[in-house]
């Protein structure tokens, strides 16, 4: 019996080393990956984009807008709205440390968005001020290892402490092959799935890994927004300068 | 026949000057068109405002360092004014058009220095971080012509620089010529007018009055401003500094004559523009989650005696101080907060409405509550509006409510019904009690090309 004990006791002890050391090295993978990703998201210079906006409500109605969006690095991005007429002008400007700035022409001031606006909708798209903000995944999460899905990775990420995202957790699909993020989940404070957005017409152009097709599907309201790349730039030479109020309202 | 020659030119001009900057240049055209009727609940549901607003955009990059704006007003603003037969043949009695250049400047970026910004011409300079009623945005005058649009004002013709230094933002102001501010129309008109108390036992006959403006050069008429933007503590913040005059008149003097012998009289006065200078600052930022501002001005004026000549009643004439040269203080604290739930809401107190001074100066507590639905095809404001107060001592004589809940339906993109109402309930000793018969309910419609 004691024998028994002894043994249960060494396999129990032995399975809990490998499991730690499992963990640990799949923690570390974890990390490694979402390093990746973000390496490959960001990897140019800098970017030049023309995009357009496909609005889809439950009905299958659509609406169209268009905006330009730079962004320099992986924490520098504006953008303008080109259309429609009504929300043509409106800017927004995204800064490291959370720093985000809008600049609405009807009142020709540059106001600083409050934390309690990024969670609300982007100029009606289904992506929020959060979601249009240039960051890197690994400087406000923590990546978790949940399975290899065929040719992806899946990841699990809960925000890193001090981090204010209306995210409880992420949910991403990782191409095994070149770290491009291709699927994201979205779970709400209330730990509950509501958005998702996929990524499509993965291609490389000068050497760059891009999405030319993203889409974000907002499953409660039961709409989603399609963001079609039309021309994309890379390595332009963007001087910082750009990425400041003084240009915002330009 | 001479003048119909320059109109021509003129045009010409313009649209082939249009036509080269657009075949030069990355040139936008744009703009909105917009109605606006309104009526009162009592009074026989009379039109209270009815405006037809053609508003059109001009934007050119003329190149990496220059830039042109400019925006006109088209506009059939109020009713047909006709008094006599010979008014008919008058195009603008019948139907009131009105033409404005609201905005034209061009920028020149990197003047001298690559953080030196010019912009030069008639162009609106929005300081404070208030939420459209800002005690420190006092360069451009106030358009008070609909007294509901607050935060409008006029454009100035002048010259603005900005100087940028790494994360701070230094700006200087100079507009040479002095232009007062333009009242609002109707009812409003005496709500916001200067106040005349007759001496006990008269009565007024007829009333006339002569605006004196100061004289047309840089000495007496010139408006200048300085103004440092920054961050600190993650907020963002400014101070800032004018040098000119109160856009809204002030009596000085006062001529009472009898013209009669029950007591009638016939008032004439003479009204100037005090001098003023006002140091401002205002912040804005987070504390939590909640957005946060406030925004302070200390007004210096210049002392204003107003003389009432009352000779023609053997009294002589005496003498009063109606703006003292001590120091007043207006201010607006705010707060804005958007619930996951999609509810905005947003709250100010201000102490100092537009055209309060000194002794005058009131208390106001606004707030608003919004919520869009239908994928932000309805936007519903149901709350809406302020409480204003005189005298917290005697409230009940001295408040007044103002309620303007809205609906604002988009069916399309670019097109937008607005349906609201303005209601006033208080006493009439406050400046909006002084309405609280003439509520209205209103339609507009808008259409953004």
């Amino acid at each position: 019996m004691k024998t028994l004990i002894q043994k249960t006791l060494v396999l129990l002890l032995i399975s809990l080393s490998i499991g730690t050391i499992w963990a640990e090295e799949n923690k570390l993978t974890a990390v490694q990956i979402l390093q990746k990703t973000d390496d490959v998201i960001n990897a140019p210079k800098d970017q030049d984009l023309k995009i357009k906006l496909i609005l889809t409500d439950k009905k299958g109605k659509e609406k169209t807008r268009e905006m330009s969006m730079i962004q320099k690095g992986a924490d520098k991005r504006l953008v303008k709205f080109l259309s429609p007429a009504a929300q043509k002008g409106i800017s927004f400007l995204s800064l490291p440390d959370d720093v985000m700035y809008l600049y609405l022409p009807s009142f020709k001031k540059v106001r600083r968005i409050a934390s309690h606006v990024k969670n609300t909708k982007f100029a009606g798209t289904d992506f929020t001020y959060e979601d249009m903000e240039a960051i890197r995944y690994s400087s406000k999460y923590i990546p978790k290892f949940i399975k290899k899905d065929g040719e992806y990775y899946v990841l699990e990420l809960t925000p890193k402490e001090g981090i204010k995202t209306d995210y409880s957790r992420l949910m991403m699909w990782i191409r095994t092959d070149n770290f491009y993020l291709t699927k994201m989940e979205h779970y709400n404070r209330g730990n509950k799935l509501f958005k998702i957005m996929t990524r499509n017409n993965i291609e490389q152009v000068n050497g760059y890994w891009i999405a030319k097709e993203s889409e974000m599907n907002d499953l409660k309201a039961k709409h989603k927004t399609k963001m079609i790349i039309d021309s994309v730039k890379f390595d332009s030479a963007f001087s910082d300068n750009i990425f400041s109020k003084r240009n915002l309202s330009k | 026949m001479r003048k119909y020659y320059l109109i021509t030119l003129t045009i010409i001009t313009i649209v082939f000057g249009s036509l080269s900057l657009y075949a030069e240049s990355n040139i936008i055209f744009g703009g909105s068109f917009q109605t606006d009727n309104r009526m009162y609940l009592k009074n026989n549901n009379d039109f209270s405002w009815q405006e037809y607003r053609l508003d059109l955009d001009l934007d050119a990059n003329i190149s990496d360092n220059v830039h042109f704006y400019s925006d006109f007003w088209v506009r059939s603003l109020g009713f047909p004014n006709i008094q006599k037969s010979s008014d008919l043949f008058q195009s603008k009695m019948v139907t009131p058009q009105k033409f404005e250049l609201k905005e034209g400047y061009f920028d020149i970026y990197g003047l001298f220095s690559e953080n030196l910004d010019v912009r030069i011409g008639r162009q609106r300079i929005t300081w404070g971080s208030a939420d459209k009623l800002n005690p420190t945005d006092n360069l451009n005058p106030d358009d008070l012509e609909d007294i509901w649009d607050f935060g409008r004002h006029l454009a100035s013709d002048g010259i603005s620089t900005k100087y940028y230094l790494g994360d701070y933002e230094l700006s200087a102001v100079f507009i040479p010529s002095f232009s007062p501010a333009v009242f609002p129309g109707g009812n409003w008109a005496t709500a916001l007018s200067p106040s005349l108390d007759l001496p006990t036992g008269l009565s007024l006959g007829s009333f006339s009055d002569k605006i004196i403006l100061p004289e047309n050069n840089i000495k007496e008429s010139a408006t200048t401003g300085v103004k440092v933007a920054g961050n600190l503590f993650d907020y963002d913040f400014s101070l800032s500094y004018v040098h000119g005059r109160d856009d809204l008149p002030l009596i000085n003097k006062v001529i009472i004559t009898p013209i009669d012998t029950v007591g009638t009289v016939e008032i004439s006065t003479e009204m100037i523009f005090p001098k003023m200078q006002i140091v401002g600052f205002d912040m804005a930022g987070t504390v939590g989650d909640v957005g946060v501002w406030a925004e302070s001005a200390i007004f210096f004026p210049e002392r204003i005696i107003q003389e009432t000549d009352l000779s023609g009643l053997g009294m002589g004439t005496q003498e009063s101080v109606v703006l003292d040269d001590a120091p007043y203080v207006k201010y607006v604290v705010g707060a804005d907060y958007t619930f996951t739930n999609g509810i905005y809401i947003n709250t100010q107190y201000l102490h100092g409405f537009i055209h309060e001074k000194e002794e005058s100066i009131e208390d106001y507590y606004m707030f608003g509550l919004e919520k869009k639905l239908f994928e932000d095809r309805l936007k519903i404001t149901p709350l809406s509006g302020g409480l204003e107060v005189k005298n917290y001592d005697n409230f009940e004589d001295n408040y007044a409510i103002i309620f303007s809940p809205e609906i604002a339906y988009s069916p399309y993109d670019n097109i937008e019904f607005i349906f609201g109402a303005y209601i006033i309930e208080g006493n009439k000793s406050s400046t909006f009690g002084k309405m609280k018969d003439y509520d209205d309910v209103y339609l507009k419609t808008k259409v953004n090309f």
